[in-house]
């Protein structure tokens, strides 16, 4: 399976500061992938990096094997929704398709249509006065027609409200179903993502904390409740992620490739929002070893 | 890339069209009146020096006529045309597009961002360089008369040499280096700072700082200027004042340049026979046709007597004025000098610009 974007200790510094560090990581293809992590974790800088918005300071990132914005063709392989979704306000929604038609050769001008009229926009109206939501289906529908390999969302939905971020979503699936295209979808709001997603890779301070199928990632996950123990105790393949203690009793979170057979334990499924949450609120001091287990298996 | 930046300039070029067409109008109106006014002050039949009286009152009469002001008013706007391109539509250019994010936008199509910039900076460019020129162009033609009124007399009031400083920034090539210039600047502030405002006040800054640095300190020297030094009389075209204590030293000003028409007088001082600066007035000369009050109370001269007999014993005492000048002959190759000074630094604005959005997101 390749990779449609692969970076290796990839950086990014503005002024001082740095958005993203080190970042080493590979999304495979054919997958609706959410990238989700904390606020500040290097989702948009990562996104934009790979957009070729922003140049590394450090590091490599190729995007189907290419360097971002490499030129023409390249930019028509990967298209991009920002997450302000901007579009131009004096600019009819008709003109938005037309400069779709003039700047990308493989321009579908009867899907691009086609979601217009879904979406019952007006052609004639300003881009200006759209809604939050109409603004976002127009950006998906010029970043959707260019008929790209790979589709980049950087927080679409973040400034939606819940039905116009549920619409777009399923705008979103369906596109995705009709054409053969990966999609990497950055968000901080899992339930967007668990709507949608097939793969999931959580970001914290710029490093992988995990990366898998999200059924993979279910089944692997389980929830263990029993009489307080040492996690030490644990059988070696049962990994702790998370854990609780009571006088009496204990809660762990553990990743395990089989089956819990300790008739201790009390054993629950996770759903993908407690998945992330445990990732995202583990310490993040891993030594090098667990991080290379915890890289994305592609 | 070509149609969406037409789509874009539309309102600029609206803006554009509109202009010229008023300009258009307000010239070709008033144009023919002021042709015929010439030909019946006699110009159009004068040969020579017949042509001096009449030329004159042509020029002197400007004043008390509407075209004086209408010639200012159409010069100001060709003056003021380069900074209004480079303040409306070069620091809106790129700034405008990432304040709004919609950069982000134009640069995920299908198209490298460097065509982007290049598509709209020719687009924008051509048309700023070709509004201008056609402005100065049309008041060129209308000002035929003027200028050749002061080709055959003198200047005075409004009407001035083609070296003067209006009529050099307004006709000619000029207004074409402006333009470009003003409209890169704008361009190239609006990438640098990213904020359209704050591009605009900077590119309004600079543009005036080099139209004022331009005349005052590089233009003068864009040619090693002629020297000449001439004979000091009372019917010279100078103009003398006494200064000091019982009018103990003066100064001399050349007004023009005899037998030099059109050139450009860049400073003038009286010398003795050796050719040195002098200010001291010879002895003989303190009293003569002098008030002894200094040139604060009026010019210091009595009345009736006036400057030409102190003028004609400078003359008597050896002394000559220096004139430093520009020969009118030198007229295209100035402009030309400053017109490609002009270009080559919105090349390198715009080559910077190219430079810097690599950087930009």
């Amino acid at each position: 399976m390749s990779a449609v974007i692969e970076t290796s200790n990839l950086g990014r510094q503005y002024r001082r500061t740095w958005a993203l560090r080190d970042c080493t990581l590979a999304i495979p293809e054919g997958h609706v992938v959410g990238l989700v992590g904390p606020n500040g974790a290097g989702k948009t800088t990562l996104l934009r990096l790979a957009t070729g918005m922003l140049a590394p300071t450090r590091g490599t990132i190729t995007v189907l094997g290419q360097r971002p914005a490499a030129g023409p063709a390249q930019l028509a392989r990967v298209g991009f929704v920002a997450q302000d979704t901007a579009v131009y306000a004096r600019l009819t929604v008709a003109d938005h398709l037309r400069l779709g038609a003039w700047l990308n050769p493989g321009w579908d001008d009867d899907l691009a249509r086609q979601r217009i009229g879904q979406l019952a926009l007006d052609p004639k109206q300003r881009a200006g006065s759209l809604s939050g939501g109409q603004r976002a289906q127009l950006a998906l529908t010029l970043a959707m027609a260019k008929r790209p390999e790979l589709l980049i969302l950087d927080e679409p939905v973040a400034s939606l409200d819940p039905l116009a971020r549920r619409e777009f979503l399923q705008g979103l699936m369906e596109a995705v179903a009709d054409q053969r295209l990966s999609v990497v979808l950055s968000s901080h709001l899992v339930a967007d993502l668990e709507r949608v997603c097939d793969y999931l890779v959580v970001l914290v301070a710029s490093r992988v904390r995990v990366a898998g199928e999200v059924g993979g990632l279910l089944a692997t996950h389980h929830r263990l409740s029993g009489p307080r123990r040492d996690p030490g105790s644990l059988p070696a393949g049962q990994e702790v992620i998370t854990e609780s203690h009571t006088d009496k009793q204990s809660n762990l979170l553990v990743r395990t490739g089989g089956p819990v057979l300790d008739p201790a334990w009390a054993v629950t499924p996770v759903s993908l929002e407690d998945l992330v949450l445990a990732y995202m609120s583990r310490a993040g001091d891993e030594t090098p070893a667990r991080r290379q287990h915890l890289g994305v298996a592609s | 890339m070509i149609r969406l930046s037409l789509l874009q300039f539309r309102i600029q070029a609206i803006t554009a069209a509109v202009t010229l067409a008023a300009f258009t109008i307000l010239l070709a109106a008033t144009g023919p009146h002021l042709a015929s006014t010439y030909a019946a002050d006699g110009l159009g039949s004068c040969h020579g020096s017949s042509c001096l009286s009449p030329a004159t009152y042509f020029t002197a009469s400007l004043a008390r006529s509407p075209y004086g002001p209408l010639f200012l008013l159409s010069t100001g706007i060709i003056l003021l045309a380069p900074a209004v391109i480079g303040l409306f539509w070069g620091a809106p250019l790129i700034a405008r597009e990432l304040e709004t994010g919609t950069a982000t936008l134009a640069w995920n199509q299908s198209v490298t961002r460097t065509r982007w910039l290049a598509v709209k900076l020719a687009i924008g460019g051509l048309t700023a360089m070709a509004v201008t020129e056609a402005l100065s162009l049309m008041q060129t033609w209308w000002a035929v008369p003027i200028s050749q009124a002061v080709a055959d007399g003198s200047g005075a009031g409004v009407a001035q040499s083609r070296f003067s400083q209006l009529n050099f920034a307004t006709h000619g090539i000029t207004p074409i280096g402006y333009a470009a210039f003003a409209f890169a600047l704008g361009v190239t502030a609006g990438a640098l700072i990213r904020r359209t405002l704050p591009a605009m006040a900077v590119t309004l800054a600079v543009f005036a700082a080099l139209q004022v640095a331009m005349p005052l300190w590089v233009r003068p020297n864009l040619a090693p200027p002629d020297h000449v030094a001439i004979a000091v009389t009372g019917q010279g075209d100078f103009s003398p004042a006494p200064t000091g204590p019982g009018g103990s030293t003066f100064t001399l000003l050349a007004v023009t340049i005899p037998g030099r028409p059109g050139a450009w007088l860049l400073s003038s001082g009286p010398v003795n026979a050796a050719g040195q600066p002098v200010s001291t007035t010879p002895a003989a000369c303190t009293s003569v046709g002098n008030t002894g009050q200094s040139s604060a109370q009026g010019n210091g001269f009595q009345a009736g007597q006036g400057p030409a007999a102190f003028l004609d014993c400078l003359g008597r005492h050896g002394i000559r004025e220096a004139l430093t000048y520009q020969p009118a002959s030198r007229y295209w190759r100035f402009q030309a000098t400053e017109t490609a000074i002009y270009l080559a630094l919105a090349l390198a604005l715009a080559g910077y610009g190219f430079r810097r959005l690599g950087r930009l997101s």
